[in-house]
């Protein structure tokens, strides 16, 4: 019984439905589980993930098989950063009102980032690729990615480095901001959205819709000015 | 489904896809179209119904678009439980040393701009 039913699945498993479903499924899991658990380390991406690995390794399937039938999903990734704009435009009439602040913490705190990731990196002994995958870490993913790609990093593991990041940053934040005593909610959200990109600005939307919004604006910008300049710099 | 919002935010892909062949190796596609997209909204002067329709369930479900890239993790597990020390090492060290600071930053040039302000008004 069990042995047919896997055998029905192993010849189910590289077609477009099963990548497709599979991924639906997981995350549907693991968006319930978030919402009912509301563990701030269990973000809905890691447990997705994780359910879809163990399936792969449990049915054997290679992650090319994988990552080609599932590409339904993933082409949705280009329209969406695309989509990005849109926030970015709504927030203008606050970005011009602080657009000193925003650029220069954006420039010292996105700079720093990259540049403490890369020499803690290399000073404890890491390879140039792991280097060139934890540079763009710090910008949302869908960005991260295609930077780590053009800069010869890689982009599966820049995507483990962004999601750690995020689901970590945005955990240890709240605890740094009241050691800093940073309690204005455009800074705490700028700072979101730098260092914890997607999951910060979630958390930040928790503490109030201005962090919120910052955090968006500082994961939007940030993102593009890392791309715009990273291939340049390094 | 918001086809029509779709429909362009596919173009501007496809526009960003050719700009990056042609002119500009060094940006990726879709950053080029973000960058398109924002400065004709820029010039446009409001956000049409259509793209705002398209561009929302796309953000909202921005994870689960992320699932599949993430997955490629399968592809890496060695080298994370290998160089796990040096990994977790240059992030928590640089995420411990950066929130605090660019939150700091940031409220601290609030505080001055608004303190300047106060003294012209």
């Amino acid at each position: 019984m069990i042995e047919s039913l896997l055998a029905s699945l192993q010849a189910l498993k590289s077609t477009p439905e099963f990548a497709v479903g599979l991924t639906l499924l997981a995350f549907q899991l693991a968006l319930l589980f978030y919402r009912k658990s509301k563990i701030v380390l269990l973000q809905p991406v890691i447990v997705a993930v994780t359910m879809v690995i163990a399936v792969l390794l449990l049915l054997d399937v290679p992650y090319r098989d994988y990552q080609l039938a599932a590409e339904p999903v993933a082409f949705l990734i280009g329209p969406a950063t695309i989509a990005l704009a849109v926030p970015l435009y709504s927030q203008l009439r606050r970005i011009r009102q602080l657009f000193g602040p925003i650029l220069i913490t954006l420039v010292c705190g996105g700079s720093l980032t990259v540049i403490l990731s890369v020499l803690f990196c290399w000073l404890l002994g890491g390879s140039e690729v792991l280097q060139m995958s934890l540079a763009p870490r710090s910008v949302t993913m869908p960005i991260a990615i295609l930077v780590s790609d053009s800069l010869g990093g890689s982009m599966s593991l820049t995507a483990a480095f962004v999601m750690i990041t995020g689901v970590f940053g945005a955990a240890l934040a709240p605890w740094l901001f009241k050691l800093a005593r940073v309690t204005e909610p455009a800074a705490r959200g700028l700072s979101y959205g730098i260092n914890a990109h997607a999951i910060g600005t979630v958390r930040a939307l928790e503490e109030g819709e201005e962090c919120g919004a910052f955090s968006a604006l500082g994961m939007s910008i940030f993102g593009v000015l890392l791309a715009l300049s990273l291939p340049w710099l390094l | 489904m918001p086809v029509n919002g779709l429909t362009w935010l596919v173009v501007l892909q496809l526009l960003g896809a050719m700009l990056h062949h042609w002119l500009l190796p060094s940006l990726p596609g879709p950053i080029i179209g973000l960058l398109i997209l924002f400065i004709w909204l820029l010039c446009y002067g409001r956000l049409p119904k259509s793209l705002e329709a398209a561009a929302s369930p796309l953000l909202q479900y921005l994870p689960l678009l992320l699932v599949v890239p993430c997955v490629g993790l399968m592809n890496n597990l060695d080298t994370l439980q290998s160089q796990w020390l040096v990994i977790a090492g240059s992030l928590f060290g640089a995420m411990l040393i950066t929130i605090p600071l660019s939150g700091w930053l940031m409220q601290w040039l609030i505080r001055r701009q608004q303190q300047k302000r106060g003294r012209h008004d």
